[in-house]
């Protein structure tokens, strides 16, 4: 469709990541491609939050590098990069008495300066994220005073109204239900297919993340064991090699993608 | 709605701060007309216009405006040490007297003063190096806090719990080295122990708001960055704030304000921690505000207390910091245990 040379919007080459003596990443090699959801998957304790953390350079590499656009994102100034890469964090949190629109305008921060001070841009940015998110009717009420799938779009907001062309989201559907889920996943959806955003997922549902991936990533043990869309991996003889679950993989009769109907623990089965 | 919530909730900080102003000023004026005798305010005024009688005028000028003065920049800096300090650990009990920092400043004072004085009690170095001993004497109780405190520095209990550790030591220290001491440092002991302006004089009020003025411009500076600490570490990180350099900088910053304070008023105690929530309170979250509003409210609560103690114990003399402790101690216990019952 495009004659451009399809170059991954971040690039991570041969990462390794320690927390002391304890090496989380091993020289992992993943490519993100532009415009697309990749979802990351893998058993609990695996890196894949440590992973997307690193791609937002929450920490520091021991090894390797990541390029953001054929950049090396250690060279970025901590601004450039919070313009180009947002970040959802797995439980993040504001006092309770702060409003829903404070909390989105702190999403303008990286574009604000001494000599930059508030800007029309600003403003409409966030009326933008306010708007995509529909929580303009929330605009004026306390974080402490909103049921938990509100809160978790108003947090979107804030990341929104970064107008980043990459999202990184870590496990955003963990605490709410199952309605707020579907809502906020098909909500990613959206930004990535109306607006063209590259994100990046973690998730643990691997059925929800087979039905909203591009493209599929497994992680073990500090590695990327395979990735592919989800028709490739979502086969039994790798869920059982990553998750160690023998299962039965179908085909949802709605959707047409692969779902995976856990059976046993293959520990338990082996002995 | 929302057009006029906005306009509302903007032109309400300015109001309130000039509300403070006001009240500042006055009970300033009461501070410095009120003593063993009473000098109306007019007279009070009629002297700052260069007027007023010979006798009126040295009471005033040498006696009592310098307290007030003292009162006012050394309350002022420690509020805004405390909003710097609740503001970046996302803890409202966090502030320089219960993490320790006001007694490290004491006793880096003590320390100097019983280091580099002679036999006949004369310091033998200049005191515009006071506030350097009280600085280094705050640096370090702030550090050997967070140092203790580990990765966890934002939970709330552990860093109090070490806080008040090195208080108590800090000021168990300075208690020790005043019993030893010569006698002119044991008459200066209340302003060590609990703090106290009844002493100050010109030249100590001159080295504390030459000291004084740039760190107020650089937290000026600063409080333009401040706003995402309110979000979790990783959120603010995430908007772009270096987190862990910049919650260093903080550090130092309300260490070095603590340091200007105490070096000249001594160990007062929760102005720190009650002068910024009454900030919060009145001008709400916007950071510029609330630090002019805690200076405001440190001042106001310091020159008040001043004030307590001259109309209650005349004509002895009572340590200012003395008040704030009475007054501060339950509510720091109310704080506390309503902490408790949230977390449990």
């Amino acid at each position: 469709m495009t004659d451009e040379p399809i170059s991954p919007r971040i690039d991570v080459r041969e990462l390794t990541l320690a927390y002391g003596a304890v090496k989380v990443l091993d020289t992992l090699t993943l490519p993100v491609e532009r415009g697309k959801i990749t979802v990351l998957a893998g058993p609990n304790g695996c890196g894949k939050s440590t992973l997307l953390r690193a791609i937002r350079r929450l920490h520091a590499a021991n090894g390797g590098q990541i390029l953001l656009d054929e950049m090396d994102i250690s060279r970025l100034k901590s601004r450039d990069l919070a313009r180009r890469i947002g970040l959802l964090a797995q439980s993040p949190s504001a006092p309770e008495d702060m409003t829903v629109e404070e909390l989105v305008r702190l999403g303008r921060y990286p574009y604000q300066s001494m000599l930059q001070p508030w800007s029309r841009d600003d403003a409409r940015a966030v009326e933008a994220a306010l708007a995509g998110t529909g929580v303009v009717h929330l605009r004026g009420r306390n974080l402490g005073s909103l049921s938990g799938g509100q809160l978790q779009r108003a947090w979107i907001a804030m990341v929104l109204a970064q107008e980043t062309d990459v999202i990184c989201f870590d496990e955003p559907i963990n605490h709410l239900d199952m309605a707020h889920q579907i809502e906020c996943l098909e909500f990613v959806r959206a930004l990535n297919v109306e607006h063209g955003r590259t994100v990046v997922l973690v998730l643990h549902d691997l059925n929800l993340a087979a039905r909203y991936a591009d493209k599929l990533v497994f992680v073990k043990a500090g590695a990327v064991v395979a990735s592919g869309s989800p028709s490739e991996l979502m086969t039994e003889t790798l869920i059982e090699a990553v998750f160690g679950v023998q299962s039965m993989v179908i085909t949802d009769p709605v959707h047409q993608r692969p779902l995976c109907i856990p059976i046993r623990n293959a520990a338990q089965a082996a002995e | 709605m929302s057009a006029l919530t906005m306009t509302a909730t903007t032109m309400r900080a300015p109001a309130m701060i000039g509300l403070i102003a006001a009240a500042l000023v006055l009970l300033a004026l009461a501070g410095v007309g009120f003593g063993s005798t009473w000098i109306p305010l007019q007279d009070v005024v009629g002297v700052f216009l260069g007027g007023g009688e010979r006798t009126q005028s040295l009471i005033v000028l040498q006696f009592r405006l310098p307290r007030v003065v003292a009162a006012a920049l050394g309350g002022g800096a420690i509020a805004v040490a405390g909003y710097l300090l609740q503001k970046v650990t996302r803890n409202s009990l966090a502030s320089p007297d219960i993490l320790g920092v006001v007694d490290g400043a004491a006793l880096g004072v003590v320390i100097f003063l019983a280091g580099l004085s002679d036999e006949s009690n004369a310091l033998t170095t200049s005191i515009a190096y006071q506030p350097l001993a009280a600085g280094i004497g705050a640096a370090t109780a702030t550090a050997l806090v967070f140092l203790l405190s580990g990765r966890q520095a934002s939970s709330a209990i552990r860093l109090l719990l070490f806080g008040i550790a090195v208080a108590a030591v800090a000021k168990a220290l300075t208690l020790v080295l005043m019993l030893i001491g010569p006698i002119y440092r044991t008459a200066q002991a209340t302003r060590w122990i609990a703090g106290a302006v009844n002493e100050v004089n010109w030249s100590e009020i001159q080295v504390t708001a030459i000291a004084l003025l740039p760190a107020m411009l650089l937290v000026l500076l600063v409080a333009r960055k401040l706003a995402p600490t309110d979000l979790d570490e990783t959120s603010a990180r995430g908007v772009g704030l270096e987190l862990p350099i910049f919650r260093i900088g903080i550090f130092i910053l309300a260490a070095a304000l603590t340091a200007i304070a105490v070096a000249f008023v001594g160990a007062i105690g929760f102005v720190g921690l009650m002068a910024p929530h009454l900030a919060r309170m009145t001008v709400g979250r916007n950071a510029t505000a609330a630090i002019i509003a805690s200076f405001l409210f440190g001042a106001l609560m310091l020159i008040g207390a001043d004030l307590v103690v001259r109309v209650l114990f005349a004509p002895l003399e009572v340590p200012a910091g003395t008040v704030t402790a009475i007054i501060g101690t339950p509510y720091f216990l109310f704080l506390l245990m309503r902490k408790q019952s949230h977390d449990g």
